[in-house]
């Protein structure tokens, strides 16, 4: 039903692109992290201890 | 703006729980009846229903999609409602999930035995009940995004987003490998083929451990241990990490199921790549939880459910070290097939899965009744047995893994295998099989002693069926102009369903990379010439073979060392399974390799062998199949299965469908003919007449034409 796979001769943009793609994802996530508030942080890690509290909210 | 009152749902909590430890209970039984089967073969009960080969797939199922799965919803069904500071979506979808979901497991529960099988690894129940598992999902999934759009807060912790990922890979999971052509109400065939089957099914067995036994698990970490400890988690940040990079690593690494097999070597790379890379992502959820305790350590000295959840988080730890160190080729070498691969897989289950579910029960029963834990001093007890059970089970696997794995390998100083006799090897381990049925034993007994502890807990108070709270209802957001709110994550939290679009965009990149080429991709194993589909007969001996679950115990693939070779004869090569629908290669030796079965020994001996077989094989502790004598061939699906086979390029000449029963049953003649030379009489219409042709067929296409034997 399927073709299979003999080689990748000419099929290196397969691994190219996974390798950037790798990359790229994990700068982001990076770049994100560094960027992140101190304030947000700190709210969201609250979250499952204030449930019983009627909402604070974080002001947006 | 007003305060809105309204209550949590915590009757379906409760009721995920009570079947929670019902299905543990039956699960765990299971288990502890085929562990004993391996080293005393009478607990088969001389039966074809209670055989290892179709309860171990019961065991795997209940545990996994029963006791574990209940546990999910469970610990979902509390956590988001208190997150979320809502009750959950629909009361009637909650009923329908729960009932749902039991359903489905009464049907695995009748239909495994009964010998109903895909032969897919924790996916081998048949196609209506796969429907039925994509609809129940579906209503999960529903009943929890119909959750988070009417929430009363805004942001999405950590423990949802882990929830949201494992919604939508489960499902992408789930249906990429389902896919099998139906033959009849219980009966399929899998489209794919061989090693592209080989590779569907491993990706999807290595994340249904990352998606069903590890993420909801870190997502229930996450919120139930800052609660049970009393201090938010270590570091959000690093849950922040952790989540993205372990959803998108995990997905790439199923290959490691696959080394040195005829998967292609490229993908076997990668799988071995990203699974060493899993190590940062585990490490960091493991760090992060037992850091949380920090400063609260004093704390786990009194209170159980955290001497439950530190278990729990340490045997995380040893098992996402341990896996990737598995996945490293010359390791795997040795390990792969053994007992050592069931001592790992049982460290994360019984002391992650296990433990953390225990935790959560000690911890949550007792608050959804407004109570205290009928007994503290049982549960002490329930810890201290179970982790013995853990290290009593654990210890003598590791010991039998390496003592086969070794003895596999082991030559002589002439160069012949100092252990000829594969079942030499196995009798060797079984005093370590009987210990493991003993922490099995010890294991068990914990889990009946914490259901008797929180049973006498329910009984003792009234269930608060709708738990009343209160929170502000979320303004129509403000759009902040801030550069630190435009962060694409803190948008992301807000939009659910954009996150689990970007989720599954970032799931998919892995499989897709891996799978594509050898979808797209012309060609591949290189043809071999001289390998034919399978004669009716044999076709009908294959699912037989399928039906007994022989899987379970016998590989079906030979790798390229010469230890193999020399004991089992030619590596096997991708293009002798391009007509396997599905593949049969296992996980697992308890018996030897059966690929090159063909040939190698008389009908007579496999006639023997079958109906008993410490009469070929003293000291085997294989089950007997008198069974495939006494029952007669059902050979009026012979059409419809060639037919399908047809479909799925299966290339039996125009019109055979029709004819194949007469193919089968001149066949059938000569193998009985061949068996009455032997003094052996057996009607030519009996089912074991077609295993026989199948095993005798295994492997021997290529000897046909030994010399143009491909590489790979």
């Amino acid at each position: 039903m399927f073709n299979q796979i003999k080689d990748l001769a000419g099929g290196e943009l397969y691994l190219i692109s996974s390798l950037i793609m790798f990359m790229v994802f994990f700068l982001i996530v990076g770049i994100y992290l560094l960027k992140l508030n101190r304030k947000h942080i700190e709210v969201m890690s609250e979250l499952p201890l204030t449930e019983n509290q009627s909402t604070a909210h974080e002001e947006d | 703006m007003q305060l809105e009152r309204f209550t949590y749902d915590n009757k379906i909590v409760r009721n995920f729980g009570i079947a929670t430890l019902v299905w543990g209970i039956i699960g765990m039984t299971v288990g502890l009846l085929a562990a004993m089967q391996l080293f005393k073969p009478a607990m088969n009960l001389g039966n074809q229903y209670t055989t290892f080969g179709r309860i171990r797939p019961l065991h795997t199922n209940a545990v996994i999609f029963a006791f574990v799965g209940n546990a999910i919803f469970m610990g979902v069904y509390y956590s988001l409602q208190r997150l979320l500071k809502a009750r959950m979506f629909s009361d009637l979808l909650s009923k329908i999930h729960f009932w749902g979901w039991q359903l489905i497991i009464v049907a695995a529960v009748i239909t495994l035995p009964l010998g109903f099988t895909t032969s897919h690894e924790y996916a081998e129940l048949e196609w209506p009940i796969d429907i039925a598992i994509t609809i129940i999902w579906v209503v999960f999934g529903v009943n929890m995004f119909g959750t988070i759009f009417k929430r009363r807060e805004r942001h999405l912790y950590v423990a949802i987003w882990f929830y949201i990922a494992t919604f939508v890979t489960i499902a992408v999971l789930h249906i990429v490998n389902s896919f099998e052509l139906p033959i009849s109400f219980l009966k399929s065939y899998y489209v794919y083929a061989g090693v592209q089957d080989a590779l569907v099914q491993w990706w999807y067995g290595h994340n249904a451990v990352a998606f069903f036994l590890t993420t909801p698990y870190l997502g229930m970490m996450y919120y139930f241990l800052p609660k049970m400890a009393g201090r938010p988690v270590y570091s959000y940040k690093l849950s922040i990490l952790h989540f993205w990079s372990l959803i998108f690593i995990y997905i790439w690494a199923g290959p490691h199921h696959l080394l040195y097999t005829s998967l292609p070597g490229w993908a076997q790379s990668l799988g071995v790549a990203f699974s060493i890379m899993l190590i940062a992502p585990s490490w960091g959820g493991m760090i992060n939880g037992l850091l949380t305790l920090r400063g609260a350590w004093d704390k786990v000295r009194e209170d159980v459910t955290l001497k439950f959840m530190v278990v729990a988080l340490t045997a995380y730890g040893m098992a996402t070290f341990e896996g990737p160190m598995l996945s490293l080729k010359q390791i795997n070498g040795v390990a792969h097939f053994t007992d050592w691969i069931v001592a790992h897989v049982h460290v994360g289950a019984l002391g992650w899965n296990g433990f953390l579910t225990f935790g959560v029960l000690y911890w949550l029963i007792p608050r959804i009744y407004k109570t205290e834990l009928y007994s503290k001093k049982l549960a002490g007890f329930h810890f201290w047995i179970g982790t013995l059970g853990i290290l009593f089970y654990a210890i003598p696997m590791y010991w039998a893994g390496f003592t086969q794995g070794l003895m596999w390998k082991e030559f002589t100083s002439e160069g012949l295998l100092k252990y000829p006799n594969f079942l030499a090897t196995t009798l060797q381990i079984i005093p370590m099989h009987i210990l493991r049925s003993i922490g099995g034993a010890l294991y068990l007994a914990g889990v009946i002693v914490m259901t008797y502890n929180l049973a006498k807990t329910m009984r003792s108070a009234k269930l608060v069926a709708n738990e009343p709270a209160e929170a502000m209802p979320l303004t129509k957001e403000v759009i902040d102009h801030s550069a630190a709110d435009k962060a694409w994550h803190r948008i992301l939290e807000r939009k659910p369903i954009k996150f689990m679009v970007f989720s599954l965009i970032i799931i998919l990149i892995g499989g897709m990379v891996e799978m594509m080429p050898t979808f797209t991709i012309q060609s591949n194993v290189p043809t071999i010439a001289s390998v034919k589909p399978y004669s009716a007969l044999e076709l009908q001996g294959r699912d037989l073979y399928i039906r007994e679950g022989c899987v379970n115990c016998h590989s079906q693939t030979v790798r390229p060392f010469r230890s193999e070779t020399e004991r089992y004869g030619e590596y096997s090569k991708a293009g002798e399974f391009v007509y396997d629908h599905p593949f049969l290669w296992g996980s697992k030796r308890t018996g030897p390799d059966l690929h090159r079965i063909g040939g190698k020994y008389s009908d007579a001996w496999h006639y023997n062998h079958l109906v008993d077989p410490t009469s070929m094989s003293p000291g085997s502790i294989m089950p007997p199949y008198p069974w495939l004598v006494e029952q007669k061939l059902d050979i009026s699906t012979t059409a419809s299965k060639i037919k399908a086979m047809q479909t799925l390029g299966v290339p039996y000449a125009i019109g055979y469908d029709q004819k194949a029963n007469d193919d089968l049953i001149f066949q059938a003649a000569q193998i009985s003919a061949e068996l009455k030379q032997n003094n052996i009489k057996v009607k030519s219409d009996r089912e074991i007449i077609a295993i026989i042709a199948y095993l005798q067929r295994l492997g021997t296409d290529i000897k046909a034409n030994k010399e143009k034997i491909p590489t790979n």
